[in-house]
């Protein structure tokens, strides 16, 4: 057999021996690994989940569009029920593509979504815009993502009932709603209309226009030109800057996790190692005075403290998997996002991330019992 | 082998251990006397390689430092004062390692062991634990994983302190057998039990610090 083999085979036996001996030194190993990989996982995950909302919220809405949204009381002296009226926003269609409706303050309801949708009218203008989505059964369109497309369902709006055609909403209308709405011609809900409305603009930019935060003071600075109350105006900016904002502390956090689980695995490792090191510190010698290579003595060391950290973070890892609906769900994610995508692939993302910071750890840790082996055998053996 | 003028000291602030030395090894036994103190087992360990002298060298049989690798695998056999085998190993499991280590064929290692196992009355333990062996039984033992190697050199420190003269007669028989020819063997030893086997004997007591044993005395 080798010399090799049988070193090996001995300081396998030697170390399973010290295990089942002092089952507390490697079991405290595991736990305080396994531990700290566990709230580094969820932290990582729980940031990389957020940063998943906040990407899907940016998809949806769109990076280059903008709504503006203006209320128009009965009173006001924009409230024209027929014909859109004069268009403020007008200078707008040279820098893009726009869209004007009117939001209802009425809900409507389906018998297939007990939620209500929100209610929009739109002018005659509107329909090349909107030719894509309407059919050739109604003018209603209930713009729905999920719903069968074509599907023609009944739509109440306050005591009126209108035929609806279920249709995709092209993505720069999708800022419109979360989720599902209801376009409706202006004309069809007089009694609605008379209430009032939210004037609401789509625009969509194009190439070429303006950047996007000189489009947002235009509008504001004609709004208070026309001696008009600023509008509400909803842009991708805001959730920009959270992501960016978002990203920023992620790879914060990371760096300090990084700091932490590498610091601690390498002082526990390392205070374990030096004291089994120094209880073994006569056979160890005893191995090198048969001639046995420094290295393979200090490679136990190393490959007993990157097993059992490797082993604790795969099995922290793979408890956070398994668990991540009740961990996410209690940490107020909402449940589709996890049963859709599932944690998973943040947290195995996570996960090649830690094995580095834990095996740099271990690395650390077996330091001092390399140096430990730099004493000559003649100063250990009497 | 030979030792040209070498010092040593364990730590720089203090006394030399070994000032000066000079002597060649030659084949055979050398019998290394003196009290306690007077530096014979550091004087083995100089001459295994396990310690480096501060000044002065070292040269094996092979021209080579004693700390070269090769001849502490190959051609040296070391017996401690204290522990010398495997705790976790059975003795034929520690002979077998020994004999691995210097590069010797498996069969070699198997008719070696099987030979000093006998040799030294050791047939019957080959397949126990160190720990389940008597004081003498587990210096036999040592002494057989020194021997299975074949090695030119053997370096026994202390082999028969507090052995009875029967474990004691077993151990000079061994040695006997084994050192033939080239083989150097030195032993570092107050016993007088081991002047009959010495070819050469060296009165180390010249070098042990007289102080220390006076004012113990007075």
């Amino acid at each position: 057999m080798k010399p090799s083999t049988l070193i090996i085979s001995y300081l396998w036996k030697d170390t399973w021996k010290r295990w089942c001996e002092q089952p507390g030194s490697p079991t405290a190993r595991v736990f305080v690994t396994a531990l700290l990989v566990v709230v580094t996982t969820v932290i990582l995950t729980a940031f990389q989940l957020v940063e998943r909302s906040l990407r899907e919220r940016l998809e949806r809405f769109g990076l280059d569009t903008v709504l503006v949204r203006e209320a128009v009381a009965p009173n006001s002296p924009g409230f024209f029920r027929h014909g859109g009226g004069p268009d403020a926003l007008a200078m707008l269609e040279t820098s893009g593509r726009k869209l004007r409706l009117r939001q209802l303050f009425v809900r409507g309801q389906t018998e297939w979504r007990e939620n209500n949708l929100p209610v929009f009218t739109y002018p005659p203008e509107a329909l090349p815009a909107l030719a894509e989505m309407l059919s050739t059964q109604t003018a209603a369109v209930c713009a729905s993502a999920e719903l069968p497309r074509n599907a023609l369902l009944r739509v109440r709006i306050g005591h009126r009932s209108v035929l609806a055609g279920v249709a995709r909403p092209p993505n720069w209308l999708r800022a419109l709603a979360p989720d599902d709405f209801v376009l409706v011609p202006q004309g069809w809900l007089e009694e609605e209309e008379r209430l009032g409305w939210l004037a609401t603009t789509v625009f969509q930019r194009g190439l070429g226009a303006p950047p996007m935060e000189q489009i947002i003071a235009a509008v504001n600075v004609m709004a208070i030109l026309d001696q008009r109350t600023p509008p509400q105006i909803q842009s991708a900016l805001p959730l920009m800057r959270e992501l960016d904002e978002m990203h920023l502390r992620h790879q914060q956090w990371r760096g300090v996790l990084a700091g932490i689980l590498g610091a601690a695995v390498a002082l526990v490792y390392g205070a374990i190692a030096v004291l089994e090191f120094r209880q073994n510190l006569f056979v160890g010698a005893l191995l090198r005075s048969f001639g046995a290579p420094r290295w393979l003595l200090y490679f136990r060391h190393w490959l007993e403290n990157a097993a059992l950290a490797n082993l604790a973070a795969i099995g922290a890892t793979g408890l956070v998997v398994a668990l991540q609906e009740t961990i996410f769900g209690t940490l107020g994610f909402p449940r589709e996002m996890l049963a859709s995508a599932g944690a998973n692939a943040y947290a195995g993302g996570a996960l090649v991330g830690i094995l580095v910071w834990i095996n740099v750890g271990a690395f650390l840790s077996s330091l001092p019992v390399a140096a430990g082996l730099r004493q000559p055998v003649g100063e250990i053996l009497n | 082998m030979n030792c040209e003028d070498i010092s040593f000291r364990y730590r720089p602030d203090r006394p030399w251990v070994i000032d000066g030395f000079r002597h060649t090894f030659k084949p055979g036994v050398t019998l290394v006397k003196g009290a306690s103190g007077c530096g014979k087992s550091t004087l083995l360990r100089l001459l295994a390689g396990f310690l480096e002298p501060q000044a002065g060298r070292i040269l094996t049989p092979f021209g080579t430092a004693p700390t070269d690798t090769r001849f502490q695998r190959c051609a040296l056999g070391f017996v401690f004062q204290q522990l010398n085998l495997l705790p976790l190993a059975t003795v034929e499991r520690n002979l077998m390692l020994a004999g691995s280590l210097a590069e010797l064929p498996t069969e070699q290692i198997a008719a070696n062991s099987a030979r000093w196992l006998r040799v030294l009355g050791l047939e019957a333990y080959a397949r126990r634990l160190p720990q389940s062996l008597s004081g003498g039984q587990q210096q036999r033992a040592a002494i057989a994983r020194a021997l299975v190697r074949e090695p030119t050199v053997v370096l026994l420190d202390e082999p028969t302190s507090g052995l009875d003269d029967l474990n004691a007669r077993v151990i000079i028989r061994s040695l006997e057998q084994f050192i033939t020819g080239d083989r150097i063997c030195v032993v570092s030893s107050h016993d007088t039990r081991l002047e009959s086997l010495a070819d050469e004997t060296l009165n180390f007591n010249h070098f042990l610090p007289l102080e220390g044993h006076l004012e113990a005395l007075v």
